[in-house]
């Protein structure tokens, strides 16, 4: 469908009428031309259809490139949202997991450098050495067969039975301090830590028994039992110091491990 | 207070036809993404797919109100909207530019224009819709534009309609040519 007029030749006074360029005058003569000039009234009809078209494609673009141009921004705008909340959830993490971590790490602290609860039955277990008692022995059997025998229930244990054993011997057939050195031990192998306490300080004072380095230490460890903190420690310290004393490591051992407190588990 | 609302109504339908398209601007800002999650629940669209189908409902819905098809702004607007896009999606085959309904003579013409005005460069495309449809002097054309003046701005503005003028008819002849119709003929 070719235009029936070719609007060129008249374009530029078309556009000049339309969009108020002209003169009075010019206005004037052009539209008295345009009554009686078919050929610039059929373009003038052409222009105007022209333009009120351009009009609504201008419409239409308009709409479409602002759509487009806001579809854009908000792209952005979520993307930025969408990084901004990533970087947050990223840095919670992160902090999560410091947060997290040192926790686990006060935990593992607390864990290695807490100081264990007080268990004073178990210390006692742990740092008392028993008196092995004497050993078996022939001559023992055959002359002192009382005392054999409280020697055998104390190792086996049956500490009513030893000291039963050991009160039936005659007195004149051991030295006194052994009878008083083995009361004083299996008392307190039975904890009546107060009732062995005597015998033991009788034989730590015998200066010229061979028992009485020993019964030092077990009445030092007495005292620790019945609670009389300063007299155990005092009593451990004489034996850790001596050499010759054949409890002298164990004695030690008790006094660094500074379990020997005062408080109401001691026993 | 249904008048109030159908009051409000007719003044968005009489300042959309005047050209102001702020609402629908606003329409598209707020109800973008809710759109996206319609169309992708209703017929599993991507979020840009959607985008691009409220856009060109909205320009439609817009040149309905601008050539007078439609005269009565509906009183459900977003229920409207989603209608016109529920109706693409089913004859997504048709390529609408919103001139259907427009009579035959008109739309295609209309569709030619837009077709054609789309091969002008953008600047030249910005002028028009400056001076067209936004109605900017000369002087605020050469402001937008980045002109020396006014006089600038109306020399730019005829040489794009010359420009116009010329790839019309081009395609005309080319039609013609197509159609066997001789150009001494028309």
């Amino acid at each position: 469908m070719t235009p029936p007029v070719d609007l060129r030749p008249y374009l530029d006074e078309l556009e000049r009428f339309a969009d108020g360029q002209m003169t009075p005058i010019e206005q004037e003569a052009f539209e008295q031309r345009l009554e009686n000039d078919p050929g610039l009234q059929q373009a003038y009809e052409i222009y105007e259809q022209i333009t009120s078209d351009l009009r609504w494609v201008a419409g239409h673009e308009t709409l479409r490139h602002r759509l487009q141009g806001l579809d854009m921004r908000l792209d952005q705008r979520q993307e930025a949202l969408g990084r901004m909340h990533r970087r947050q959830r990223r840095q919670q993490r992160r902090w999560g997991a410091v947060a997290f971590g040192a926790v686990l790490a006060v935990l593992g602290l607390w864990l290695v450098f807490r100081t264990p609860p007080r268990d004073p039955q178990r210390d006692w277990i742990k740092y008392y050495v028993p008196d092995p008692g004497l050993s078996e022995s022939a001559s023992l059997s055959s002359h002192r067969p009382l005392l054999a025998e409280a020697m055998e229930q104390y190792r086996a244990g049956h500490y009513p039975a030893a000291l039963h054993a050991l009160r039936r011997m005659p007195t004149d057939n051991v030295g006194q301090d052994t009878v008083l050195y083995y009361n004083g031990v299996i008392l307190l192998r039975q904890d009546q830590a107060a009732a062995a306490r005597p015998f033991l300080k009788r034989v730590s004072q015998m200066s010229g028994s061979s028992l009485a380095n020993k019964a030092r230490y077990h009445l030092g460890m007495a005292y620790w039992m019945a609670g009389q903190i300063p007299e155990a420690r005092a009593a451990l310290r004489e034996v850790a110091s001596d050499s010759i004393n054949p409890y002298r490591k164990p004695a030690r051992q008790v006094l660094d491990a500074k379990v020997i407190i005062p408080q109401d588990s001691s026993r | 207070m249904s008048t109030v609302i159908n009051q409000q109504l007719a003044e968005t339908l009489t300042q959309m036809r005047v050209g102001n398209q702020a609402f629908l601007i606003s329409f598209y800002q707020d109800n973008r993404d809710l759109f996206a999650r319609w169309a992708r629940r209703q017929h599993q669209l991507d979020p840009a797919a959607a985008h691009e189908l409220l856009r060109t409902v909205l320009v439609d819905f817009y040149d309905q109100v601008a050539d007078g098809r439609l005269t009565k702004m509906p009183a459900d607007v977003r229920n409207h909207l989603y209608g016109m896009a529920q109706e693409r999606m089913e004859a997504a085959t048709r390529q609408s530019t919103g001139t259907e309904e427009l009579p035959a003579a008109e739309a295609r013409r209309r569709q030619r224009m837009l077709r054609l005005f789309r091969q002008l460069g953008s600047d030249s495309q910005l002028l028009l819709m400056y001076f067209y449809f936004k109605a900017f002097s000369f002087d605020k054309v050469a402001g937008k534009m980045g002109y020396a003046n006014a006089t600038v701005a109306r020399l730019q503005k005829a040489n794009c309609l010359r420009k116009l003028y010329e790839i019309m008819s081009r395609d005309q002849s080319e039609t013609d040519g197509a159609a066997g119709i001789s150009p001494s003929a028309g």
